[in-house]
């Protein structure tokens, strides 16, 4: 049985004429933590809304635990926890009536470890969501969603407005979510440590387009930025394929390559350059190069 | 045990735990049979996904140098074994390469990475052939 | 489904009160002309009366449409109701007879009152009967039309839209019954208006974003 438990194909939105997604292709399958990153507005809480049938897509389709996303029975819904962006909740609320209101609806619901976050996390119940910090919704926020046990938590932005500790406690959260077998975690975040320290595999969002989609680990090992210094000035072009980047700057190049191998190294080596030095990147360097205006959309894949 | 996860370097983090696990190793902080965490411990400890953590370990047991029992968990290997010492020669000897061509790029020149070798080697008691028993 | 409608019911409690509070005066005047009757004959008084119940009516209730949607639109309700596992479906559903409730917690009673009243003061006529048959149905299609044009104006981010549509529409819906007068034609009218309505209203609700 094909156990995607997501599925993005052709994914195309517009805004006012405006593209924000450009064919997106996204698989997610089961068990995997997959880390969505983005610069703001790339369009990863876009994708996510459209996931949930919140929002429209222009064209192509989106299936969450082989459903369409326009089609999402009540059934379907009741699998899968989610954490919006803003945490907005139901403003003049108070805490305890939104909880009544989930715990009534949901199809399952786990009091026990409900209860035991709320503690941990030391909400008070009687105070309306308006009133509370933008920290203190989210972790009510994040709460609710893990209370019905989800089979697929989809999070968008959830460590936003969470101060250190709270941060940490949302990892390990997430956790324990991941140590129970089979659940599949969708998360956008803009904090690229958490995203390395939980995600299996990355996805880069650019330009209305996907231009990483890869397990983590490989990440860093695939794109590599290379310092060329060339004994004369640097050809005009160089037959590597998949640059994501390249400056050149008197005798020096510097380049951004995507998916690195034996094979392109020997071709470097036929431009006799008289040094090349590999530039070490984190996830932070790769994911600003990646994101570059100037970038070219090349697919780490 | 502690592991440290720098966000700021090129090496996945999977390949951290292990440069790390091998460092204590080497610097004696953890010896021969001793028990290391398990993947669910030492993830909810870390905050760190377990898959991460159970791929580092079981690189560390492809390359013997830790050695599950199931029931008990993981421990670290006994590092006498002749078995795996032909292993260990050629996984060492693919790292120095690794570093011979770091070298390259770096443009540091045979003598001065000698130096740094040997320096290293004397840091961390690294004990030579003849004299004590190796490790 | 029983607990979106009782979401609606608390979130909206002031029409509620209101409905009940209207009720009871209504019921106040209609036992005050019962025992005063030559208030009955007397058309000056039925039209003068009549006028103003049925605008505040309609409008009451339009209001509560129009409030119903906004403060959804307003307030993202529907947004994180649809995290949870309901429907669009269940949430208009839920809205709407939450609506129908009010408007039967004012026309209920007041129904039983006539009723009661015309057992005490008269042989019950058939023809009068149907009278105020026809007259009960006129007023509740005519109300819960008026609600429904809340409803469709009400699903707007803007302010002055419902505020000004609604108002001239039930203006416009009001009068039609005063001139037209309470029999068949009008309700068949009036239930034309409420299914367009509740239509273009469900297809709105479903296919926007939230």
């Amino acid at each position: 049985m094909n156990d995607n438990v997501i599925k993005v194909e052709n994914l195309v939105k517009y805004f006012d004429g405006r593209c924000v997604l450009d064919g997106i292709n996204l698989t997610v399958p089961r068990g995997c933590i997959y880390g969505l990153l983005g610069r703001n507005g790339a369009g990863k809480t876009t994708i996510i809304r459209i996931l949930l049938g919140i929002e429209p897509a222009t064209r192509g389709r989106t299936l969450l635990l082989d459903t369409e996303s326009t089609n999402l029975s009540p059934k379907i819904r009741g699998r899968i926890g989610c954490v919006a962006e803003g945490h907005n909740l139901i403003q003049n609320y108070k805490v305890e009536r939104l909880i009544k209101l989930c715990k009534d609806l949901s199809l399952q619901w786990n009091d026990e470890s409900f209860d035991h976050l709320i503690e941990t996390f030391r909400l008070p119940k009687d105070r309306r969501i308006k009133d509370l910090s933008m920290g203190m919704r989210a972790q009510l926020n994040l709460s609710l969603a893990m209370a019905i046990d989800p089979e697929l938590l989809i999070l968008d932005d959830p460590t936003l407005g969470l101060d250190t500790v709270a941060r940490r406690q949302f990892l390990e959260l997430a956790i324990e979510v991941i140590q129970k077998q089979n659940r599949t975690i969708l998360f956008c975040s803009h904090i690229l440590s958490d995203v390395e320290r939980i995600a299996d595999r990355v996805g880069i969002l650019a330009a209305g387009k996907l231009v990483v989609d890869c397990p983590l680990e490989q990440l860093k090992e695939r794109v590599k930025k290379l310092r060329i210094i060339f004994p004369e000035s640097p050809p005009a072009r160089l037959y590597l394929t998949e640059i994501i980047n390249r400056q050149i700057q008197g005798r020096e190049m510097t380049i951004t390559v995507a998916n690195w191998n034996k094979q392109k190294q020997a071709i470097l080596e036929t431009f006799k350059p008289s040094s090349c030095t590999e530039i070490p990147m984190s996830l932070e360097d790769i994911f600003i190069e990646c994101t570059r205006p100037s970038a070219e959309a090349v697919e780490v894949a | 045990m502690q592991i440290r996860i720098d966000n700021a370097s090129n090496r996945p983090v999977y390949r951290q735990i292990i440069d790390q696990i091998k460092r204590d190793i080497a610097l004696g902080r953890l010896i021969k049979d001793e028990k290391l965490p398990t993947v669910r411990q030492l993830a909810a400890q870390l905050a760190i996904n377990p898959n991460t953590i159970a791929k580092a370990y079981r690189q560390l047991e492809g390359e013997g140098i830790i050695v599950t029992r199931p029931g008990s968990g993981a421990f670290i290997a006994n590092l006498d074994s002749n078995l795996s010492k032909a292993v260990r020669k050629r996984l060492l000897s693919d790292e120095l390469e690794r570093i011979a061509v770091e070298a390259f790029h770096m443009q540091i020149d045979a003598e001065t990475l000698l130096e740094l070798f040997n320096n290293a080697v004397e840091k961390l008691n690294v004990p030579s052939k003849k004299g004590q028993s190796n490790e | 489904m029983l607990t979106l409608i009782r979401r609606e019911i608390r979130d909206n409690i002031v029409y509620f009160i209101a409905a009940v509070v209207f009720s009871a005066i209504l019921i106040a005047l209609l036992i005050a002309a019962t025992y005063n009757s030559d208030w009955i004959s007397d058309p000056a008084v039925y039209v003068g009366f009549s006028i103003p119940i049925l605008l505040i009516l309609g409008l009451v209730f339009s209001a509560m449409g129009v409030t119903q949607m906004y403060m959804d639109r307003n307030r993202k309700i529907s947004a994180f109701l649809s995290a949870l596992p309901v429907t669009r479906n269940w949430i208009l559903t839920a809205r709407i007879f939450a609506g129908l409730l009010a408007i039967l917690t004012v026309l209920v009673p007041l129904t039983i009152a006539v009723i009661v009243l015309g057992r005490l003061i008269a042989p019950p006529i058939p023809i009068f009967a149907g009278y105020i048959a026809d007259i009960l149905t006129t007023v509740f299609l005519m109300v819960f039309a008026c609600y429904c044009l809340g409803l469709l104006t009400g699903w707007t981010a803007n302010k002055i839209a419902p505020t000004f549509g609604a108002l001239g529409l039930n203006i416009v819906l009001v009068s039609l019954v005063f001139v037209k007068g309470f029999g068949p034609d009008i309700q068949f009218l009036l239930v034309l208006v409420i299914v367009a309505c509740l239509i273009r209203t469900w297809h709105k609700f479903m296919s926007t974003s939230l």
